[in-house]
Formats: C-alpha cells, sequence, structure tokens
C-alpha cells in the first residue's frame, strides 16, 4: 500500500504530523500543541503528547480518544497510538520533535500539572 | 444542534467529533465548578482520556471506563470512595450532555 516504507522514520514521522495538522487543527486553535514523542516503526507503535492549553483542557479526552482511533485507520503503519496530556506523565507536553508547534494565545497553564482551566472552547 | 444517527455514532471520532469534545468540556465545565479542581482535573486528564461514549438506544448513552480508574490517579491523593462518587458523577454529566446535544433531552 504505502510507497515510501523505506526511510528512516521520517516519512512516518511527517505524515503523523500532518494527520495531526489536519484533522485536529483545534488543538492549535484553542492553544494547545501535540508533539510527536516516540514513533517505534517496528511495532508501530507511535507516543504524542497533548500539551499548552491541552494539559488541563476538558475537551483534551476526547481529543486523545479520537487520535488514538483515527490515526490507526488513516496511517497503515500505525498500530498503536499513546496519546497524553501533561497532566498523566511527561510534564507539559512539548518535548520530542516534529509536532506541530503551540500557538499560545495568552492563556497560563501552571507548569506543576494542576493547571487551571482551560480556555473556552470558541465552538 | 447535530442531527443524530446511531450508525453514524460508530464512528463518532469522524462524525460526532465537535459535539463530544462539547459534552465533555461542558461537563467538565460544570464539575470543575462545583467539586474539588485538582481531582476533577485527575478525574478528567487521567481517567477520562481513555473513556469512550456509547449509544445505547432509546436517547440514552454510557461512557465505557478504563479498567481499575482509582489505580490510574497520579500526583494527586483521594480517598478511593471520595473518588468514585466524583467519578460516577461527572459520567452521569457527560452523559446527560450527549443526550442534550443530540437532543435527546
Amino acid at each position: 500500500m504505502s510507497t515510501e516504507t523505506q526511510n528512516d522514520g521520517d516519512d512516518l514521522e511527517e505524515r503523523v504530523s500532518n494527520f495531526l495538522r489536519r484533522n485536529f487543527p483545534q488543538i492549535q486553535m484553542h492553544g494547545g500543541s501535540a508533539a510527536i514523542q516516540d514513533i517505534d516503526r517496528e511495532s508501530g507503535e507511535v507516543t504524542i503528547a497533548l500539551g499548552g492549553a491541552c494539559s488541563g483542557c476538558g475537551i483534551s479526552p476526547m481529543t486523545i480518544q479520537a487520535i488514538k482511533s483515527r490515526m490507526v485507520k488513516e496511517i497503515p503503519e500505525i498500530e498503536k497510538v499513546n496519546a497524553h496530556t501533561g497532566m498523566d506523565g511527561g510534564m507539559g507536553g512539548e518535548s520530542g520533535g516534529g509536532g506541530m508547534e503551540p500557538s499560545f494565545p495568552g492563556e497560563t497553564v501552571d507548569d506543576d500539572g494542576a493547571a487551571d482551566e482551560g480556555p473556552e472552547a470558541p465552538f | 444542534m447535530a442531527d443524530f444517527d446511531p450508525e453514524k455514532f460508530e464512528d463518532k471520532y469522524a462524525n460526532y467529533f465537535p459535539e463530544l469534545q462539547q459534552a465533555y468540556k461542558n461537563a467538565f465545565n460544570r464539575m470543575n465548578d462545583q467539586y474539588d479542581s485538582e481531582l476533577v482535573h485527575a478525574i478528567d486528564q487521567q481517567v477520562l482520556n481513555e473513556s469512550e461514549p456509547f449509544y445505547d438506544g432509546n436517547g440514552e448513552f454510557t461512557i465505557e471506563l478504563p479498567d481499575n480508574p482509582y489505580g490510574r490517579l497520579s500526583g494527586i491523593v483521594v480517598e478511593q470512595d471520595r473518588f468514585e462518587e466524583l467519578l460516577e458523577i461527572h459520567v452521569g454529566e457527560i452523559e446527560t450532555e450527549l443526550e442534550r446535544i443530540f437532543e435527546f433531552q
């Protein structure tokens, strides 16, 4: 199916990044970020960290579930998606590279993980 | 607000993602206003991030939770009874919001 599986992972990382940007623009729109922390091409496992406003935002659980559900369907090489916010492990969620850069319109989030409520989602 | 089609709900994250987000967000806001904010955030980020809503028919939804929700908590100390009580209320709020958003109420 795929025609570009011989690279060292950059192509897959780019497609994961594009998938997030294309399907979940609201992450950035709401002041959050999604960073690819790790991609294991052998197992097809990818780890995504949501950060910025996502760390304390009430819609992030559903965003995480949607990413998990849709990515394995739309990117054949991906078998499993681990996605989390800064509150259940990593802090801030902006480590790693290749993900979407945060665009943070003035919202503040506590560094200790006990973030205040995220921004109101402009639905 | 949204036409609801049970068959489309089977691919809910593609077809009804904004509505699902809104339901979770509304429930979170209400819980955050009324209860211990730290615990509400922990439930939201550490338990509900592995939850999944299902449509049961007759305008009712249920939220499936991950195994051992209490064991998923980290960075917060709370009695299990208190946690389970708040989690149950939170799940009920999400189910209510889903029913409202899909105009079953």
